[in-house]
């Protein structure tokens, strides 16, 4: 049985599967959970306001919920749908698209928690700028989202694209190492824009007048939180379609696998930070909008420092792939 | 609970004009399959928005327990609910596949859009 291809690529569709939904689960459910909890404190200041905060919070769940909903389409196509050309390569690519977009949600889904608490929370101090509030909640929420559908194309691609003609060795481990990178690097990201875009709506509700230097940053610190997430990206075409020369060796996959790794786990931290930075300046600038050039250049300089650890990770990959 | 309704009538009804028009659009140029899957995954969209602002007044005033219990049998049901039309995209020609997953964002399309829409207007404005 275990020589049957098939069998391996209904195993490694299934574990998919499986990996995409319950992973993907787990960062969307957080971030409606918190926009709940942030709603709930709303609504015990002002009781009046109720219905305008169930509604912020209705919409900024549907769109928190995106990012599960890329998982949920992965998955059931991971299920459901039949491969045409079977090989042991397909099922690594298989598997490597449900881990991509397990992981890929994760950050999106809480990201986009944090515009939509604080747009309740600010509702309540400002409710004649409801509208203003919605929109730059919604725009935040959106861009957290980006991540996400970087994971969700990484994973289609290794879904639908034919890999059978490439040397099974070291090429499975290329695809996995190619949903990892996206995917795990898309943690940091989509949890970093939600940081920044959570600050822009607590600075909008305390000074409407800011809005437009407030979204302005807001929308360039999550560009510059997604970096690391576009590294990750990178290094994942790159496993994908780079020709690999067959080799039994197991050090030619490990390193392959590993430059995966690298680059995804390097993500992670470069994107919070990034998205830290960010929320900083956003918070900062509705309060001292004067100061609004001196703290964006802080908050650049800060995020390209922080931002020199993922460049390291992706160095590290690169020589993974084409050094070693 | 008025102000949910307002807003699952607006956003619900816009998905539904919208994926109706463009899929019967689609269906005379004859893309019937673009067409029917756009209107099958809005349809699914729309009944996703729909149940999960029907669960939200559920939870309010329960004990922490019956409103996890609510929460969790909603999410539940919602994904099985968005499972439907993408295993019929996959198992049935008559529906694309690639149509009806973006039917299943309509509602998000339709609200991010009203609002670029008018922070665009405002920018414009001022």
């Amino acid at each position: 049985m275990l020589n049957d291809i098939q069998t391996w690529i209904n195993v490694a569709a299934y574990t998919g599967g499986g990996m995409a939904m319950g992973l993907g689960a787990i960062g969307a459910a957080i971030g409606e959970g918190y926009t709940a909890a942030q709603a709930n404190a709303a609504v015990s200041r002002n009781t009046e306001l109720s219905g305008d905060i169930l509604k912020s919070m209705l919409v900024g769940q549907a769109i928190a919920e995106s990012a599960s909903i890329f998982a949920l389409v992965i998955a059931i196509l991971l299920l459901f749908l039949s491969v045409s050309n079977p090989s042991l390569l397909t099922a690594a690519a298989l598997f490597g698209g449900g881990l991509c977009m397990g992981f890929g949600a994760i950050g999106s889904g809480v990201g986009s928690g944090f515009p939509a608490g604080q747009a309740c929370k600010g509702l309540v101090r400002q409710p004649q700028v409801a509208g203003k509030l919605t929109t730059n909640m919604l725009i935040g929420s959106a861009v957290c989202q980006t991540p996400a559908i970087f994971s969700m194309v990484v994973a289609l691609m290794l879904i639908f694209i034919d890999f059978s003609g490439a040397p099974l060795l070291p090429t499975w481990a290329a695809l996995i190492g190619a949903g990892l990178s996206t995917g795990l690097a898309a943690i940091g990201s989509g949890f970093g824009g939600g940081l920044a875009a959570g600050a822009s709506c607590e600075g909008v509700a305390r000074q409407p007048e800011t809005v437009g230097n407030v979204t302005t940053i807001m929308l360039i610190g999550q560009a510059v939180s997604q970096t690391a997430s576009i590294f990750g990206l990178l290094i994942s075409f790159v496993l994908m379609f780079k020709s690999y020369p067959e080799s039994a060796a197991l050090t030619a996959s490990m390193c392959l696998l590993a430059a995966g790794i690298s680059s995804g786990f390097g993500g992670i931290g470069p994107g919070i930070g990034n998205g830290m930075a960010a929320e900083g300046a956003v918070r900062w600038v509705a309060r001292d909008v004067e100061n609004a050039g001196g703290l964006m250049r802080t908050m650049l300089v800060g995020q390209a420092v922080s931002q020199s650890t993922a460049i390291y990770a992706m160095v590290v990959s690169l020589c993974l792939i084409f050094v070693v | 609970m008025n102000v949910i309704r307002e807003t699952q009538k607006k956003y619900c009804s816009r998905s539904m004009i919208t994926a109706i028009v463009t899929g019967f659009l689609l269906i005379i140029a004859g893309q019937s399959s673009i067409g029917k899957g756009l209107i099958l995954g809005t349809l699914f969209s729309v009944l996703n928005f729909i149940v999960m602002g029907e669960v939200l007044p559920l939870k309010v005033g329960k004990t922490r327990r019956k409103a996890s219990f609510i929460a969790f049998g909603s999410i539940i049901s919602r994904y099985i609910l968005l499972a439907v039309p993408i295993i019929m995209g996959i198992k049935f020609v008559q529906f694309n596949l690639c149509s009806v997953i973006v039917g299943i964002f309509m509602v998000q399309i339709m609200i991010l859009s009203e609002h670029i829409k008018n922070a665009f207007f405002f920018m414009r404005k001022h």
